[in-house]
């Protein structure tokens, strides 16, 4: 009988132990395990990420927004904003598509600094030899530095180009300009987080770098020197990359954690849901980093909901081209933290959850009409378990 | 006469020079690999030689510790069929003695084909 006990007691001990929830960082704070240098960095970055531009530290003369924070606020750093942007390219069938970098493509600047309004210009027009635009709502950058970390290889191992087993779904990689696989923003024509971050200083806040040392143009015309006080690069190559750094070391959200039975069992039922109507298929649930000499990094699961493919759409969603992806293309939304947007879709015109998946269209056809005929209990147990990722 | 020989150096001295140029733009080319230029989609990273289909220095400046070429290049990936025209500025510094590439700058881009 002690025997039993000496033995029992440690053994339960462990299954608690194995049972208890891993413990996860707040929303808005760093990764585990990071060491000082690396904390220093994330440090480092939040600050270049919070700092106000204005004209004469380089902001403009045309910009979107005046700071990273401006944009990525709610609900703490590095979350989502209300602003949308505009972008334009040309797309010409079956296969062609120009950004219009020399027509001040394919972001199109909606602001400008008091110097250029002075000009009578208050903002970028789109291009006239575009064929498509967007709107582009703000993507929360949580767990960016995971997705960043996920090989190359995983994201091929989930194409099926040619539909290969039938299911409809297709997915294929975009590449990049330079033929490499993208996998941030819409379209997923960015391939890492540095070019990504790098990219946003001269677009969003025109903010020359030295990858970027001059300013970008107004619909291709040079900006007129006398509005662009700052001397170029306006900011380092140290902030760029602590900057990168902050986004990087920046956690997932946390898994909410359901108290309620009833709540749990629904989430239970809308996982499995979210699984049988093959909305999993895209919205691949884990993928797992590869090796890096980043303890926090290495070979780590991330939940991201997402295969960083592109997929048809429908015609009703489609905009623009960008590098090799089509106007219905998209890259499956990553849906990580989703209980903390306000908006839904890739332009933000969704109000709710449910309306972005009834937009859903093309190769998630099916999966939207096997919702649509859903009972109410079970689209209500699907919304649940989106609400705990 | 003097004419004939002033010709003739000039000739001479731009033949020779030719296989110079040359090679300092292989030299580029070469040290382009590995370097990332841009942001977001209008960014490159040359990952070979092969992508650059034509490199030429329009400029260079250099003092006893900074190089700075401004190349005019052009540039295809090798599964893509696009090809862009690019000019940027490549800068080198002295370390140790040698040349070495420390960035490359994006100062212009437009797909050409």
């Amino acid at each position: 009988m002690n025997a039993k006990r000496v033995v029992g007691a440690p053994l339960l001990a462990l299954l608690l132990w194995g049972c208890k929830t891993p413990k996860q960082p707040a929303l808005g704070e760093p990764l585990f395990d990071l060491t000082s240098d690396q904390q220093a960095q994330f440090l480092a970055g939040k600050k270049v990420f919070q700092r106000v531009f204005e004209p004469k530290d380089g902001l403009g003369p045309l910009f979107n927004g005046n700071s990273c924070a401006e944009c990525h606020e709610t609900p703490v750093l590095g979350g989502v904003g209300d602003e949308v942007e505009v972008h334009a390219t040309r797309f010409s069938a079956p296969n062609d598509c120009d950004p219009l970098f020399h027509e001040g493509g394919p972001v199109i600047q909606q602001d400008a600094t008091p110097l250029l309004r002075a000009l009578g210009i208050e903002k970028e027009q789109i291009p006239p030899s575009a064929t498509g635009q967007a709107h582009r709502s703000t993507p929360p950058v949580f767990g960016f530095g995971l997705v960043d970390a996920i090989p190359e290889r995983t994201l091929l191992s989930h194409e099926d180009p040619h539909d290969a087993n039938g299911d409809g779904i297709y997915g294929r990689a975009n590449r990049t300009i330079d033929g490499r696989v993208g996998r941030f923003g819409r379209k997923a024509a960015v391939a890492t987080l540095l070019e990504f971050n790098a990219g946003a200083f001269p677009q969003e806040m025109g903010v020359t770098t030295p990858l970027s040392p001059v300013e970008e143009t107004i619909n291709g015309k040079p900006v007129p020197p006398e509005t662009d006080p700052a001397p170029d690069p306006e900011i380092t190559m140290e902030d760029v990359e602590n900057v990168t750094s902050f986004t990087r070391f920046l956690a997932p959200p946390p898994q909410q954690l359901l108290t309620n039975s009833a709540d749990k069992y629904l989430a239970a039922r809308g996982k499995k849901l979210f699984a049988s109507l093959k909305c999993a298929v895209c919205h691949v649930p884990v993928m797992k980093t590869g090796p890096s000499a980043i303890k926090s990094i290495h070979c780590k699961q991330v939940a991201l909901y997402s295969d960083l493919l592109l997929h048809a759409m429908g015609a009703e969603l489609a905009d623009i081209c960008l590098a090799q992806a089509h106007p219905s293309e998209f890259r499956t939304e990553m849906l990580m933290g989703l209980r903390f947007r306000e908006k839904f879709l890739h332009d933000g015109s969704a109000k709710t959850v449910q309306e972005a998946i009834e937009r859903h269209d093309g190769e998630a056809r099916r999966s939207r009409d096997k919702f649509k005929v859903l009972s109410e209990r079970d689209k209500k147990a699907l919304l649940k378990f989106l609400e705990t990722i | 006469m003097k004419f004939i020989t002033l010709l003739t150096t000039i000739v001479v001295a731009g033949w020779l020079a030719l296989p110079a140029q040359a090679a300092e733009s292989d030299q580029l080319k070469s040290d382009l690999v590995g370097q990332c230029m841009g942001g977001r989609e209008k960014c490159w990273k040359f990952q070979s030689v092969d992508q650059i289909k034509e490199l030429v220095i329009k400029n260079k400046t250099e003092d006893a510790r900074k190089r700075v070429y401004t190349v005019a290049l052009q540039l295809q990936a090798s599964n893509a069929n696009a090809k862009y025209a690019a000019e940027a500025r490549v800068e080198y510094t002295k370390t140790g003695g040698a040349w070495k590439i420390k960035q490359v700058g994006l100062l212009s881009m437009k797909k050409i084909e």
